[in-house]
């Protein structure tokens, strides 16, 4: 044991030591921050655009705003009650909002109304002006930047014209942005708007009477029954859906510490191999607690990494946690607590410890076979191409927990540590959870029996990446094995 | 009866169709400084690998201290491989305390001991740079002394001699002889005969993987035979004159003859042989044997013997 906590040792400070380490612990929450929050800037920096719409009247023009301002709205109601939006259970202040956007007010006013100061409303991406021209001669120059519109924020160029005849001819979308499509669609879908009216006002219905019916419309409750909370009886509350949520957050934290840290192991073999230090190493300490040693090694790193951002993340969502609405912080301690339960945190730890071991050690062993980063490369390629498989299942898992592609896909043993975690919250029969923990089990062992011969060969025998073809069909039981 | 730190029986070892070490057998007892010599090809560091465990033999057996070579025994050896190399971000100190930590050292006499051996070695200054910053001498010197900073029983050295320049070539063989005093085991290999004259009590010959000698220096000069070297004047044949006298196996060499001297002869002998056949003597001395010489000659025989294998195998089958 004495070796194994040295190995261990070695390596754990030499990873920490190392420039790399700093900037992935550092980088990976800046980088993830800016990858969630990107959206959100595209959405704000884009700057805005100005159309006109020139017609006889303002009935497009005020169709196509209200079009445009259901984005806005969606967005608002969002960012105002997202656990009321998202459940259908909304809070005084989204119905505050909701009435006064349906008697007719602009999104600003309607936030106003349901008291939002928190809430920095987004500029709208697109405005309408009044037609500089009236024909498609004279318009043409404010479309192709030669001329500029009067706006609010000073003159600006025209993004698009929207010609629509008094007759029923064709509307004419005019701009010279062929790429973006958003406007174009609020077009199609702000006639498609004016189109039903016209044939229901021709039925005899008037639009009051439609909205009336939209009003009426009943509420659906979700209810299972097997409920995650005795308090909400058979309904479905964010207790219910919070071990999903946990479980893929869980996976998918699975599927990103083996992707990033395990090239820790690669990289350390193939800097013993080429720094020749193995014989040196074999002669003090036996293979198998040598092998032992650096996975723990990795796994600490792992772990380093994870509590440093766990600890990071409870420091600034406690600093933040006063500004955060409740529902929100009551979702998040949810989501926390089916984490926590043993029923989820049990396999969940049994996949993670296996299924790390399993991509660890064959890590392992392909270092031990290259001498350059680039022949490991040739080695990591269909590695690689087979971890993307199981970020795949966690997409599938996120719409459908239940599907049955999981299912078959989990009992190969290389998927099996990410879809059993993603599978212990549709409650799979007991002797399937079982089963595919001895077969991680199983798989884990021969996958460390079979790395620890490949590293044996790269390690003593100086075996190539050349040499894995031939080495593979000497590799059954037999052939008399090296002491050590 | 003590037991013996290294004993090899029989050992062969083959890689696919090539037999790197045949049949090769030998013994480093307690308290001796073995030399291990050979061309390169001879199997000297794959025999070296198999005494550690590292590899193990296809035939034969292997007994480090009395017992097959596991970790426990390993801890009273002390190992330089071959192929050198360290942990390029690590420094001099560390690595040696770790490689003695490893080998059963607690933390703390490892960093004493790395102190005090960087010290000795002049590398007091370097004992916290990163191995990447010192030069190819100065590493190779933090490899031999983590092999031996936990104070081994028997040290093995692969071609501990190549890469040091001449003075740090006097202070590794200064080392060894310490290492030696304090009661240490010595089996080294290398290239450089004067290394193995000047330290060895014995030494084992390999070429081919096999074994060609075995013995002390003085048998392995004696396996050369002695020799005078008489010059005489230009065209006489000392040959006619003094193989009546007993002296039969004689052969010019350039400007003198060498004279083989039978088991009952020395020197001077073959002096009086040619002073009284009258040659006409220019210059005498006995042939100084070294050890260089002897390994050349049995090599040159095993690898002549190996060549008349191979040469009858093949007319065997060309005949087949």
């Amino acid at each position: 044991m004495r070796s194994i906590y040295l190995v261990a040792r070695r390596d754990y400070l030499g990873y920490v030591q190392a420039w790399g380490f700093w900037l992935g612990l550092l980088l990976t929450p800046i980088l993830m921050g800016v990858g969630m929050m990107a959206p959100t800037w595209a959405a704000n920096s884009q700057p805005t655009r100005y159309y006109t719409v020139i017609e006889q009247g303002t009935e497009f023009a005020d169709a196509l705003r209200a079009e445009l301002q259901e984005d806005r709205i969606a967005l608002v109601r969002m960012t105002l009650d997202p656990v009321g939006v998202l459940n259908g259970e909304p809070s005084d202040k989204l119905l505050a909002f909701d009435d006064a956007i349906d008697a007719g007010s602009t999104v600003e006013a309607a936030l106003e109304a349901a008291g939002g100061a928190q809430v920095s409303l987004p500029q709208a991406d697109f405005v309408a002006v009044a037609p500089p021209a009236t024909d498609e001669d004279s318009i043409r120059p404010y479309l192709m930047g030669e001329r500029l519109v009067e706006t609010s924020e000073g003159p600006q160029p025209l993004f698009a014209a929207i010609f629509v005849p008094e007759d029923n001819g064709e509307i004419e979308y005019w701009s010279e942005n062929v790429t973006s499509r958003t406007l174009l669609d609020q077009v199609r879908a702000a006639e498609r708007k004016i189109t039903e009216r016209k044939v229901f006002e021709a039925a005899g219905v008037s639009p009051r009477i439609l909205n009336e019916a939209e009003k009426q419309r009943r509420d659906i409750t979700e209810r299972r029954a097997r409920p995650a909370s005795s308090d909400s009886g058979s309904q479905v509350t964010m207790a219910d859906r919070a071990p999903f949520i946990a479980s893929v957050f869980m996976a998918f934290l699975l599927w990103f510490l083996i992707f990033s840290v395990v090239n820790y192991l690669l990289m350390g073999t193939i800097e013993e191999r080429s720094n020749k230090i193995f014989d040196s190493l074999l002669t003090s300490v036996k293979l198998p607690h040598m092998l032992a040693g650096k996975l723990l090694a990795v796994l600490a790193v792992a772990l380093t990494l994870m509590m440093v951002w766990a600890i990071g993340g409870s420091v600034i969502g406690t600093a933040l946690s006063g500004q955060m609405p409740a529902d929100i912080r009551e979702s998040m301690f949810s989501v926390a607590g089916a984490v926590l339960k043993p029923s989820l945190l049990m396999p969940a730890i049994l996949s993670f410890v296996l299924g790390y071991l399993m991509y660890g050690a064959v890590f392992l062993a392909l270092g031990s076979l290259c001498d350059t980063i680039q022949e490991a490369q040739t080695l990591m390629t269909p590695l690689i191409v087979m971890l993307m498989v199981p970020m795949f299942m966690i997409v599938v898992a996120i719409s459908d927990p239940e599907s049955p592609i999981l299912s078959v896909m989990s009992w190969i043993p290389v998927f099996t540590p990410f879809l059993l975690i993603l599978r212990v919250p549709t409650h799979p029969p007991l002797w399937e959870v079982i089963g595919l923990l001895v077969l991680m089990v199983v798989a884990a062992l021969v996958v460390l029996w079979l790395a620890s011969r490949v590293y044996r060969a790269g390690a003593v025998h100086g075996a190539g990446v050349g040499d894995v073809g031939k080495w593979f069909s000497k590799m059954l039981p037999g052939k008399k094995g090296e002491t050590g | 009866m003590s037991v013996h730190p290294l004993e090899m029986r029989s050992v062969t070892k083959r890689f696919g169709f090539f037999t790197a070490v045949r049949d090769l057998s030998l013994t480093v007892p307690q308290g001796s400084i073995v030399g291990f010599l050979g061309p390169n090809g001879a199997g000297k560091s794959t025999s070296l690998r198999m005494s550690l465990g590292v590899l193990s033999p296809d035939e034969g057996q292997v007994r480090l201290f009395g017992g097959a070579p596991d970790i426990d025994t390993l801890k009273r050896v002390g190992f330089l491989p071959e192929e050198r190399g360290l942990y390029k971000k690590m420094s001099p100190r560390a690595i040696i305390s770790y490689f003695a930590r490893l080998k059963g050292m607690s933390a703390s006499d490892s960093r004493k001991r790395a102190d005090e051996l960087l010290e000795v070695m002049g590398l007091g200054n370097f004992g916290r740079s990163r191995i990447s910053k010192l030069s190819k001498g100065m590493a190779q010197k933090v490899q031999i002394l983590s092999a031996l900073a936990h104070r081994p029983d028997f040290l093995i050295l692969d071609e501990p001699f190549s890469g040091l320049d001449p003075v740090n070539q006097q202070g590794l063989e200064d080392m060894i002889i310490e290492e030696h005093k304090r009661g240490a085991t010595i089996l080294f290999s290398t290239h450089v005969m004067e290394h193995a004259e000047r330290l060895c009590d014995s030494i084992v010959m390999m070429a081919r993987g096999r074994k060609v000698f075995d013995g002390t220096l003085d048998q392995a000069f004696g396996a050369l035979g002695r020799a005078a070297l008489i010059g005489v004047e230009d065209g006489y044949d000392l040959n006619a004159a003094i193989s009546p006298k007993g002296f039969t196996e004689n052969e010019l060499a350039g400007d003198h003859w060498r004279v083989s001297l039978p088991a009952q002869y020395d020197a001077q002998d073959a002096l009086r042989a040619a002073i009284e056949a009258g040659a006409p003597i220019t210059s005498f001395r006995p042939e100084e044997a070294r050890l260089r010489d002897v390994f050349v000659s049995l090599v040159s025989e095993a690898e002549a013997e190996d060549l008349e294998k191979t040469l009858a195998t093949r007319k065997a089958t060309e005949a087949a």
